[in-house]
């Protein structure tokens, strides 16, 4: 068993965080930023706190069960948002992670407004850096298959990827599948070591933490989101002895980040980074003119 | 019969704050496209500036109001140059994010300084009831209702009847053909931060009069509203976004009055889901964004 003292919750935090970025990221690849992010994590502790609670399950199923309904809602949310545009998609995920938190609110059965508490801990530091070693290895190889280069293509130029072959449907259900998998684990982890879950932790506010991490990182490579990921949860700890300003730190860092990184903290190499820039004209440039 | 009618005016008093910020928010994102995440927050800093004049200047409710707008002004005037111009052009998303981190600073700068919990805002006006037919609304609901209607119709003047609303709306139309008939696109987009900030600091103020106290976190009950609005209405028409947040304050009345505050929030998202479904626009239309 490996103990780091004092810093022990702050790296379970930060590997948590990792896994939930790695499936958020390869959510993200084809174009279709996620906002419901805490939501889907939500769902994965809420059904391992059941299962475990209530029903007495042992630990490695009832996270298997986890990952397996995050597969699920996120097949369901990849197809129901299949036909929407980008800004449209973005809400409508923004919406399902609002209405799954009020469904845990208004279900008795999972403690309501209260949340589930007295779930059993069972996440250990052995754990967390094992599947966050294990989502990094998975969001690596999805990141490099057909798949993802099809993703990419898709988030690229939905219209050309589709006139080669690729299959919308089928990049965003595995993209969604895989991803919200892992971020329904990483949730489950999260319930197992914080022992409680509140419908409030599914809302929006903290979906967003992975969307600054996300975008701070950069989208173009995988490694970005990991170490901002990191960063970020590390960052707001370290600052402990100033308790009050460390927000406001975060915040500072956040701008500071979006004005001088535009393109997220790694990027890939300088002539690929132009060749995105050249294909998505800017506001204020010559948008081709709608015939 | 009549407690439905009083439930609606109440609902209405607040749709018309509701109005004020999605008003302001839609301004800001139909001609920067760019989502103001921190216009909630300049809508607390209004309302801060106002209780501070209240209290070292004069309780005079025409010094506090300008404060308010004075206040909030001055934010959205620094917002725009500091963060918003500097990254014209880029992705929404990355003006969405700095806006955030604006966001959070302004309301934990504002919680040191004034502590997490809200503070009182003093009595400038009297707490009576004033009887309009069958309902009967409080004085201070009444300045609040006012004061946000006059705003509304003023912002209606100004995008529809004035020489630089025109330019507004050739901006929000297609920035790049405005520009090329001499619009100057760099110095409408600062009027519309400054002209939305206004709005907001001075329905900020009212509604801290209305409350009877200030909050550092504020915004957060108003902002995820006031982006659902936008959306609902969809930003082709200002005055759509002002006639669905006047119903959405309604309709949240009538639920909170007849089944339960707890139901409130699953209405207002079930409608957002209900009308992106149907009319991924918006009920009025929407520019390209």
């Amino acid at each position: 068993m490996l103990t780091f003292g004092f810093w022990e919750p702050v790296i379970v935090i930060a590997a948590i965080n990792v896994i939930l970025i790695c499936g958020l990221y390869i959510t993200a690849l084809s174009g279709a930023l996620s906002m419901a992010t805490a939501a889907f994590a939500g769902v994965g502790g809420y059904v391992s706190a059941v299962l475990t609670t209530n029903l007495d399950w042992p630990f490695v199923p009832a996270l298997a069960v986890a990952t397996v309904s995050g597969a699920i809602i996120g097949c369901i949310v990849a197809l129901v948002t299949l036909k929407m545009k980008d800004f449209v998609l973005k809400i409508a995920t923004l919406a399902v992670g609002e209405a799954l938190s009020i469904a845990a609110f208004n279900i008795k059965y999972v403690g309501g407004a209260n949340g589930f508490s007295g779930i059993p801990l069972y996440t250990t530091m052995t754990w967390v850096l094992g599947v966050a070693a294990l989502s990094i290895f998975v969001a690596w190889r999805v990141d490099k298959s057909r798949i993802g280069l099809g993703a990419r293509a898709i988030r690229d130029d939905m219209v050309a990827a589709a006139s080669t072959g690729i299959s919308l449907r089928t990049v965003r259900l595995v993209t969604f599948g895989i991803g919200s998998a892992l971020i329904a684990l990483g949730g489950a982890l999260l319930a197992h070591y914080v022992l409680i879950i509140s419908p409030s932790q599914l809302g929006f506010l903290y979906s967003l933490n992975y969307i600054v991490f996300l975008l701070a990182g950069g989208i173009q490579t995988l490694w970005g989101p990991v170490l901002t990921a990191i960063l970020l949860s590390g960052i707001p700890e370290l600052l402990r002895f100033a308790n009050e300003y460390r927000l406001i730190a975060y915040g500072l860092i956040i701008v500071a980040v979006v004005m001088w990184r535009p393109e997220g903290l790694i990027t890939r190499s300088r002539r690929s980074a132009k060749g995105n820039a050249a294909a998505k004209p800017d506001r204020g440039a010559a948008a081709p003119a709608k015939a | 019969m009549d407690i439905f009618l009083q439930q609606i005016m109440n609902g209405a008093v607040i749709g018309s704050t509701y109005a004020v910020v999605a008003v302001g928010f839609a301004l800001v994102f139909i001609v920067l496209r760019v989502v103001n995440f921190a216009h909630p927050e300049i809508f607390m800093l209004g309302m801060f500036s106002g209780l501070w004049a209240a209290l070292h200047i004069s309780d005079n409710l025409a010094v506090v109001l300008v404060a308010g707008a004075i206040g909030a002004g001055l934010g959205g005037l620094v917002l725009e140059r500091a963060v918003i111009r500097p990254l014209h052009g880029r992705n929404m998303l990355m003006t969405l994010l700095a806006t955030l981190g604006v966001s959070i600073i302004l309301q934990n700068g504002m919680a040191i300084i004034t502590g997490p919990d809200p503070v009182p805002y003093p009595t400038i006006i009297p707490n009576m009831s004033v009887p309009l037919g069958p309902v009967s609304l409080t004085a201070r609901q009444l300045v609040n209702f006012a004061a946000c209607i006059i705003l509304l119709i003023t912002a209606s003047y100004y995008v529809r009847g004035t020489k630089y609303g025109r330019a507004t709306r050739a901006v929000a139309e297609r920035p790049d053909v405005a520009a090329a008939f001499g619009v100057n696109v760099s110095l409408i987009s600062l009027i519309t931060v400054v002209f939305a900030s206004l709005m907001a600091g001075i329905a900020a103020v009212s509604v801290g009069l209305l409350y009877g106290s200030a909050w550092a976190f504020v915004g957060l009950l108003y902002g995820l509203k006031a982006f659902i609005i936008l959306l609902v209405a969809g930003n082709r028409y200002f005055e759509g976004v002002v006639f669905v947040a006047i119903a959405l304050g309604i309709i949240e009345a009538l639920i909170t009055g007849y089944v339960s505050s707890g139901m409130r929030d699953v209405v207002t998202f079930t409608l957002l889901i209900g009308v992106l479904y149907f009319r991924p626009n918006g009920v009025f239309g929407s520019y390209n964004a």
